[in-house]
């Protein structure tokens, strides 16, 4: 590849975990303070930027590939709050064909569009699809496309096996030049247990917790008008959030090849965990209650 | 573990169904999968068995998929490709076989093929990815879609014919002698009063293969013809005859007798064809006498070929010929078993005289398994050679592939095969022999 315009960022995490919001919102801060982003999503849902975008039609770049053999970048580009460049890969409707391929030629064609050279983003932020299900999902990570991954999850453990297989995929080709981790986003935190569980986590897996994003009913209406929390209500706590997310990416360059659980020391973390929270559920006190 | 692999003689599944598709008149192929697998089905197989069919059979219809069909699904461009097919190619059969991509893709290809005979158009599929398995799976697999499909496009009265016979196991091209191997055996059959049921060559369409249920017996000459005959005995419950290979010479003399046993035939009318038969052959080894002593022919050899041809004729010229089989080397990677039943019998063809019995088909181990052995006669394929003219002996390429050699309607097996093995062989011996005199 050439010279890398910008810093490349890929955000992983399992199904509906709150990646798409994540992602949006720290685009948003990112361009609220003068950088110039560019969003993309690489998910068949093509929903990523939606919230930056007020909700309107996004053509994906796939769609437009198939309908056209010559594609522009105004063809499948929008651009979102604060000029944030919103990009929907696009893929197959579920059942047929193979959208890990289409992930692939979405990249491929953006990489001939010169859309890099062309926008001069300071950063690009992939938002993928839920867990690495094969390939082609990889290839932000794979390719030297994204220098970092950040993995978003809550403390819920279908979230965490999620998180610890993305860690698999850094962990297969980061050391031929694939994306390092940069560390994991934790979200809709809730419960008072949910920090230390996720912080055991990373801990356990040699990466770090770079946020906790509490889980808020300003990210929800802000969602209904088809914006981001930055956007529609730039002064609340839950934006303040976003922005110091956005500036620990910014101002932090520090990334890991995290060292994966194996299935057996993974399904005894959580088999502890599980008691200990049903401990505290359940009221029973001991030393441990301080969680 | 696996190892590294050079210079294989067997082809991808895909090709496998090919093969047979394309041998069965009135069948018209379909492919589903990317360009290059129809060129190099062409290229690869074809072209190097015999100089076969390209030009004088249907150009293979494909429906050339591009990325697009692989992110999208290719389901529409196959509708589209059948559609078209049907309508510029008349066929009796249309047969849709499928390669990697868009199996790794999962398109729906029974679908298609429903959809096709909603229309009225008979359509078979196959899935036959090359990532699946080699040559012989493909056949299989093929085999397997017409056996199971058919009778759902043709439905027959199926009266029982007490002297019809299927002939199963000869890879057409993978065995490049086939139309002649098949004919042969056809004839062999019928002059003791069975109707052969070849399926495959001229003259062998749809009709042969929809009165495949009404067969009295299966007749097998290879491993490979053995899926086929069990389904059909599942299904119809028709018994069979099973042979590692289709008999060369007086081989055929058992099987003549079995089948006529089997069958009820006319026994005097069969042994007066085997008479007939054998004496014919005896009379040509009579004639060549002269030249096997003045040239030499009892030498040691190896042969090179699929399991079925190295049996058949290995045994043939070791039994009746009189050459001295010093390695038998077995192609078609045969399942376990049937190695080592094979390695038992062909270990010792000649009394007194041990036979080596090797199984691969990698042509780097092949080459250097005959380098070190002696041999003075080699009969392989054509990568061999090679180091038939390293080791300056006589050789002559019989089993695929086959790039020096036009087979039109030339076979190994029968009485007949048996004949042109010992005008073949002879041939290259007197040819060399002169060579070296005369130079
Ligand atoms: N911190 C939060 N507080 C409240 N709601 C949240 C929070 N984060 C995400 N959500 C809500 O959760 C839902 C799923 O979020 P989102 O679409 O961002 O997830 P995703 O990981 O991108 O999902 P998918 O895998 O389907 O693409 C949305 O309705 C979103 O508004
Ligand atoms: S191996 Fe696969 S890709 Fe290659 S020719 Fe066969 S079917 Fe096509
Ligand atoms: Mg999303």
């Amino acid at each position: 590849m050439s010279e890398k315009i910008g810093k490349h960022i890929a955000i992983y995490g399992k199904g509906g975990i709150g990646k798409s919001t994540t992602t949006s919102n720290i685009s948003a801060a990112l361009a609220e303070s003068g950088y110039r982003v560019i969003q993309i999503g690489c998910d068949p849902k093509s929903d990523s930027t939606t919230i930056l975008r007020g909700g309107n039609d996004l053509p994906t770049v796939l769609d437009t590939l198939r309908e056209q053999s010559k594609v522009r970048i105004e063809d499948i580009s929008a651009v979102g709050f604060g000029g944030v460049l919103c990009i929907e890969a696009g893929g197959p409707v579920p059942g047929v064909g193979c959208a890990g391929r289409g992930i692939n030629a979405a990249v491929e064609l953006l990489q001939e569009l010169k859309i890099f050279e062309e926008f001069k983003p300071d950063f690009v932020l992939y938002d993928v699809l839920g867990d690495v299900v094969c390939g082609g999902f990889a290839v932000p990570i794979r390719d030297g496309l994204a220098d970092r991954a950040f993995v978003v999850t809550s403390s819920d453990f279908m979230a965490i096996f999620a998180a610890n297989n993305l860690f698999k995929a850094v962990n297969k080709y980061a050391p031929s030049g694939g994306a390092r981790l940069g560390g994991v986003i934790a979200n809709s935190i809730l419960a008072a247990y949910a920090p230390a569980l996720i912080d055991d986590f990373a801990a356990k897996t040699g990466t770090q917790v770079i946020g906790y994003v509490p889980r808020s009913l300003v990210v929800a209406q802000s969602e209904l008008y088809g914006k981001t929390v930055i956007e529609s209500v730039p002064q609340s706590e839950q934006a303040q959030v976003y922005r110091k997310l956005a500036k620990y990416i910014d101002e932090n360059e520090d990334s890991v090849i995290p060292k994966p659980l194996n299935s057996p020391e993974l399904k005894k973390w959580a088999r502890e965990w599980g008691d200990r929270i049903f401990e505290v559920e359940t009221g029973v006190v001991h030393e441990m209650a301080s969680i | 573990m696996s190892n590294h692999l050079e210079g294989s003689r067997n082809s991808c599944a895909l090709h496998g169904a090919l093969q047979l598709f394309e041998a069965i008149e009135g069948v018209i192929p379909v492919i589903h999968s990317t360009s290059g697998c129809g060129v190099q089905h062409y290229l690869g197989v074809t072209r190097l068995s015999g100089g076969n069919d390209p030009f004088s059979s249907p150009p293979v219809s494909s429906s050339n998929i591009a990325e697009k069909h692989v992110v999208f699904g290719g389901g529409s461009r196959l509708r589209e490709q059948l559609k078209n097919t049907v309508k510029v190619v008349q066929g009796d059969l249309y047969a849709i076989v499928t390669g990697c991509s868009t199996e790794m893709v999962g398109d729906d290809i029974p679908a298609m093929a429903r959809e096709g005979r909603e229309q009225e158009w008979p359509v078979v599929y196959a899935n036959t990815p090359g990532f699946s398995g080699d040559v012989h799976h493909g056949y299989h697999l093929a085999l397997k879609a017409l056996i199971e499909q058919l009778p759902g496009i043709w439905k027959r009265k199926g009266e029982f014919q007490t002297r019809l016979v299927n002939v199963w196991g000869i890879i057409p091209n993978q065995d490049p002698f086939w139309r002649g191997n098949l004919q042969e055996l056809g004839r062999l059959l019928e002059g003791i009063g069975l109707v052969p049921n070849l399926l495959l060559g001229s003259e062998q369409g749809i009709a042969a293969w929809t009165q495949i249920p009404e067969a009295a017996l299966n007749l097998v000459l290879s491993h490979w013809g053995k899926l086929p005959a069990g389904l059909l005995e599942q299904r119809y419950g028709t018994p069979s005859i099973i042979l590692e290979g289709a008999p060369v010479g007086s081989a055929a003399v058992p099987l003549l007798r079995r089948l006529t046993e089997q069958l009820k035939l006319d026994q005097i009318r069969s042994e007066e064809f085997i008479t007939r038969e054998e004496s014919l052959l005896n009379h040509q080894f009579a004639r060549l006498a002269d030249s096997y002593y003045r040239a030499g022919f009892q030498r040691e050899f190896v042969l090179v070929g699929e399991s079925a041809q190295v049996t058949g004729i290995g045994e043939f010229l070791g039994k009746s010929f009189g050459l001295l089989p010093r390695m038998l080397i077995i192609t078609d990677n045969p399942p376990d078993n049937v190695q080592e039943a094979l390695a038992d019998r062909l270990s010792s063809i000649v009394s007194g005289y041990d036979t080596e019995v090797i199984f691969s088909e990698d042509r780097a181990e092949i080459t250097d398994i005959i380098k070190t052995s002696d041999v003075q006669l080699i009969l392989a394929s054509s990568l061999e050679r090679e180091v038939a003219v390293e080791l300056d002996v006589p050789f002559l390429a019989l089993s695929f592939p086959l790039d020096d050699r036009i087979v039109l309607d030339r076979g190994y097996a029968g009485y007949r095969g048996a004949t042109a093995l010992l005008e073949d062989i002879g041939s290259s011996i007197l040819a060399f022999s002169n060579d070296r005199l005369f130079c």
